[in-house]
């Protein structure tokens, strides 16, 4: 009897989790974002989401044919994780080529050339965003809300403007699809909760990030600000989905937090010295790359091995608490409050003469806009002017040597730059006419934006009378108000223009009180 | 202090299909196979002859060196061959056959009380070693060996292990229940070698009745008795050695050291059930608790069974099996081995025959995926180690790193990762067969010297 029997080596009894078990749950984890862009931005992101999974999947099981695979990973959830992360670290408004050729990349490259489910060197889904991002900049960031193209709130937050953190916090603001910090957090935090992400990574992730924007961030601990910059930028998904993915993270608890840290101090360095608003996505793939080191270099000895255990061993009596700290730790705490106590102090000092120089660069932009001013005189405005989503900051009178009026000078700041704000001074003469442009503050893409400041182009606005000014976008005839566009930088353009038209409609409207 | 060890996973327990089944005492109809190894050490030589007479208690092959231990006869009769049989192990074992005449005759001294007080401390460590005594939770190291370390003095706990951690067995619950004053009066007489030791029994708290019954032994025992219970939460494996020293004298150790080098002593409490028989009734082990049990037989139960009976017999008596059956385990499902023929002896180790329906290894070989790097091994192993980092080592033919750098050898084969494992990888399985080829090294390199 009882041939029938199987014979296997224990142990014969096996957890339910499975591969897909665990990815259903990050799936699932992600729904809620999922759910709530679509809600905000409408159907096409919802037909980016999907189109993103199913060519996900789809690369997969194509790869897996191709290379006659008996495996058929793609079964097996990851893909659809990758393409889901994907879709909602997109532009709601991107086209729906991107996900396709984003996930492709991501798939094919990241993932099954280096050996499929479990062998990435970095996420694919981040691989596949960045390389979108390098490939078709100009599809990936331009993030349309209400129909009129503007910044994402950490390119607002990299200007030095003021964002809703409200919004931003539900997702209702300008971003990516998977914005809403609240859903994310929801789910982050359920996978957290069921121990399918480790704690050590996401919380390392987010103290390092801001601990760095505190420290270095020019703020101090503003709430405020750090709640902003945690807010955007994708920093949430980034740590509690990107970070955490097992594959491309260390082993070992320490070498997670070490890991962690790397990556959310590498995201604040980026977020506060940088330009980019998708900075994290940068410093997470480096934290990827750093994985292999991490887990040579920090590999943990068995229980058994221990100090404490050792001594215990030997017969030796358990130590108090205050000798079993180790030595590091204390000496790290301490550089960290003497480092954070002297940054803040290094601040208190320079604030004044930041302050200060910000002060003498309005003025040389005044004079060299009105230049025929000795003295100037503040134009007094009752209320705060916002044409748009132009700012009127100050406005100067300036006078001639024999005391006449000689021009006004008026710096606005326009929050429709391509890559945050751009502040300018415009110089009008009594007569209405505009003599000059000067930039105070301009951070536009290299050789196309930043060309605004190119004689080329600022001093097309010079000695012309214009009550509004517009872009001519092609053919050759100039007429009186028609500022030829700077090829490649349509956005930097039309911030340029609408700012110029505010200060004149200032001039008209409060120096001119017509 | 916690109560707990690091790491360990929390499997279905399983246990309500027998718990609250009492221990029955099984009387084996058919003939008796006795192996001449029923654990670790050296095979016992055989002191009968084929067609020698014995009877229950007698010794029929006695130890032959240091580790190694007697066997007892478990019936009286005839011997009828000593040849090899197939084992629980599957291999095949030199075995002493006896024609079981069913009498039960019992071998002069056997079951005589003796009076503890006229008892040396010798006497304790000859008797035990005598009566054939090895470890009843699972490896069989011989007792006698145990309970004479280097220095007496230094030894600080005597752990009587009734965790019971493993899944599905309950035979220790049921004995606790019922014999919880001769399991007492045997950790007693463990006690009287040690002088600076504390008696603990371990029980984990999902078996209340056994814990009340223990606690209601010791109060009936002098204040001076040295002896606690201690409850701990469930949790595999707390039964193991290592998993209780952590707990209870907090300190985690190489596998290269004995739980005495750092002064403990862990006793199952079947085993200690079995010297206070030896020591105060001179009665050999040849018999022990065992649970029949699992989804695949028809009538679970508790036996108290004689050593070297057939598991078809014992299966049959509990009303075969269902039709479900899958697989049949000797001992627990998680470090349990399967049994691919039921005409195979039970011997001294042998807690419990398990019968599952649904085989977890088929199921998992259906689900297996490349390593994920989840790290959820790593969370769950009790001795700290990284399974994901040694089974990638084992992949790369690397058992140098795996030894060295990743301290592969203290694996225990709890089989806690591989019970966790999502990607459903065989790590428990790697991890031995890398244990057996880097000792099978060491010992070609250790002849090799010579």
């Amino acid at each position: 009897m009882s041939t029938f029997l199987n014979i296997s080596a224990g142990p014969h009894i096996r957890d339910r989790w499975s591969t897909r078990f665990i990815m259903c749950m990050v799936l699932l984890a992600l729904t809620p974002a999922a759910v709530v862009g679509v809600i905000v931005h409408g159907p096409h992101a919802l037909f980016i989401i999907l189109v993103s999974i199913a060519s996900a999947v789809g690369t997969e099981a194509l790869f897996d044919i191709l290379i006659k695979s008996k495996k058929n990973t793609f079964f097996d959830g990851s893909a659809a994780v990758t393409g889901m992360l994907l879709a909602l670290s997109l532009s709601p408004e991107t086209p729906l080529y991107a996900p396709i050729i984003g996930s492709m990349f991501a798939i094919c490259v990241v993932k099954c050339c280096f050996g499929g489910l479990g062998k990435n060197f970095i996420n694919p889904a981040l691989a596949g965003r960045c390389f979108l991002l390098i490939s078709f900049s100009n599809a990936m960031t331009v993030f349309p809300m209400d129909h009129m193209s503007s910044a994402t709130p950490v390119a607002n937050l990299l200007a030095g403007k003021p964002v809703d953190l409200v919004s931003m916090f539900l997702g209702t603001s300008n971003g990516v699809i998977g914005s809403s910090i609240a859903a994310l957090m929801v789910g982050g935090l359920l996978l957290w909760a069921f121990d399918i992400i480790h704690g050590q990574i996401c919380f390392s992730v987010l103290g390092g990030f801001t601990l760095f924007v505190a420290l270095f961030g020019g703020h101090g601990f503003d709430l405020e600000y750090l709640a902003a910059n945690l807010c955007g930028g994708g920093v949430v998904m980034g740590a509690f989905f990107m970070a955490t993915d097992y594959v491309t993270s260390p082993v070992s608890r320490l070498g997670q937090f070490v890991y962690g840290m790397l990556i959310g101090i590498l995201g604040g360095l980026f977020r506060v010295y940088g330009s980019s608003a998708d900075s994290f996505s940068y410093s997470i793939i480096i934290g990827n790359l750093f994985t292999p080191l991490i887990d040579t270099y920090i590999l943990p000895k068995p229980f058994a091995y221990s100090k404490k255990d050792i001594a215990l061993q030997n017969g030796e009596p358990k130590k108090p608490l205050s000798e079993r700290i180790p030595k590091p730790v204390i000496v790290l705490v301490v550089i960290t409050l003497l480092a954070g106590l002297g940054l803040s102090g290094v601040f208190e000092l320079t604030k004044s003469t930041i302050a200060e120089q910000r002060e003498r660069k309005a003025w040389e932009a005044y004079r060299s806009v009105v230049p025929d001013a000795v003295d100037f005189d503040s134009v007094k405005a009752d209320e705060v002017y916002e044409f748009g989503r132009t700012r009127v900051n100050e406005a100067v009178k300036g006078y001639a040597a024999d005391g006449s009026v000689a021009g006004y000078a008026i710096s606005v700041t326009s929050a429709e730059g391509y890559d945050g704000d751009i502040t300018l001074s415009v110089g009008i003469t009594d007569d209405g006419v505009v003599n000059s442009i000067c930039f105070t503050e301009l951070h536009e893409t290299p050789g196309k934006g930043m060309l605004a400041d190119d004689p080329l182009f600022k001093d097309q606005f010079n000695n012309r009378k214009a009550t509004s000014f517009s872009i001519l976008m092609t053919g050759k005839s100039l007429s009186d108000n028609e500022i030829e566009v700077i090829s490649g930088a349509t956005i930097t353009t039309k911030a340029i223009v609408n700012a110029v038209n505010a200060a004149y409609d200032f001039y008209l409207s409060v120096i001119k009180g017509e | 202090m916690s109560l707990t060890f690091r790491g360990g996973v929390h499997p279905k327990g399983h246990k309500e299909l027998s718990c609250q089944l009492p221990l029955t005492k099984y009387v084996t109809k058919g003939d008796i196979i006795l192996p001449l190894s029923h654990g670790i050490g050296k095979p016992a030589k055989a002191v009968v002859k084929k067609d020698d007479t014995v009877r229950v208690g007698q010794i029929i092959a006695e130890a032959d060196g240091f580790i190694s231990a007697n066997v007892a006869s478990s019936c009286s009769g005839k011997v009828k061959a000593i040849e090899r049989r197939r084992t629980i192990s599957g291999a095949m074992q030199e075995c002493i056959v006896i024609e079981n005449d069913g009498k039960y005759t019992l071998a002069d001294g056997v079951g005589v009380h003796s009076d503890l007080d006229e008892i040396t401390n010798q006497d304790i460590i000859d008797r035990v070693k005598k009566a054939g005594i090895i470890g009843l939770g699972g490896a069989g190291f011989p007792t006698h060996v145990k309970l004479a370390p280097k220095d007496p003095s230094a030894i600080k706990y005597i752990i009587a292990n009734g965790a019971e951690c493993e899944p599905y067995i309950t035979c220790n619950d049921q004995l606790m229940r019922s014999q919880a004053d001769d399991i007492l009066e045997g950790l007693q007489i463990i006690l009287r070698l040690f002088p600076n030791a504390e008696g603990v029994v371990a029980i984990e708290d999902n078996k209340p009745e056994a814990i009340e019954a223990m606690q209601k032994g010791v109060a009936k025992l002098a204040s001076t008795c040295r002896i606690r219970v201690l409850a701990l939460p469930a949790k595999y494996p707390q039964g193991g050695e290592r998993s209780l020293i952590q707990v209870i004298a907090g300190v985690n150790f190489p596998v290269s050291k004995l739980p005495a080098d750092v002064g403990c002593i862990v006793d199952n409490v079947g085993t200690i059930y079995a010297i206070g028989r030896a020591v105060a009734w001179n009665e050999p082990l040849y018999s022990h608790v065992l649970t029949v049990t699992g989804e695949g037989i028809k009538n679970p139960a508790n036996f108290v069974v004689s050593d070297g009976t057939l598991i078809s017999e014992l299966v049959e008596e509990c009303g075969g099996l269902n039709g479900g059956a899958k697989k049949v385990i000797s001992g627990g499902p998680m470090m349990g081995v399967a049994i691919g023929s039921l005409d195979v002896p039970v011997v001294k180790t042998t807690n419990a025959v398990t019968v599952l329906t649904e085989d977890g290894v088929e199921k998992a070989e259906e689900q297996m995926t490349n390593c994920l790097h989840c790290g959820r091994c790593t969370t769950v192993c009790p001795q700290g180690l990284l399974p994901q980092t040694m089974a990638d080592a084992i992949d790369l033919g690397n058992l140098e790193r795996y030894e060295k750098k990743l301290y592969g050898l203290e694996c225990i084969s709890c089989g806690s990762c591989t019970y966790v494992c999502p990607a459903k990888r065989p790590l428990t399985q790697m991890f031995k067969q890398a244990k057996a080829e880097i000792m099978a090294q060491k010992r070609a390199q250790a002849g090799g010297g010579k």
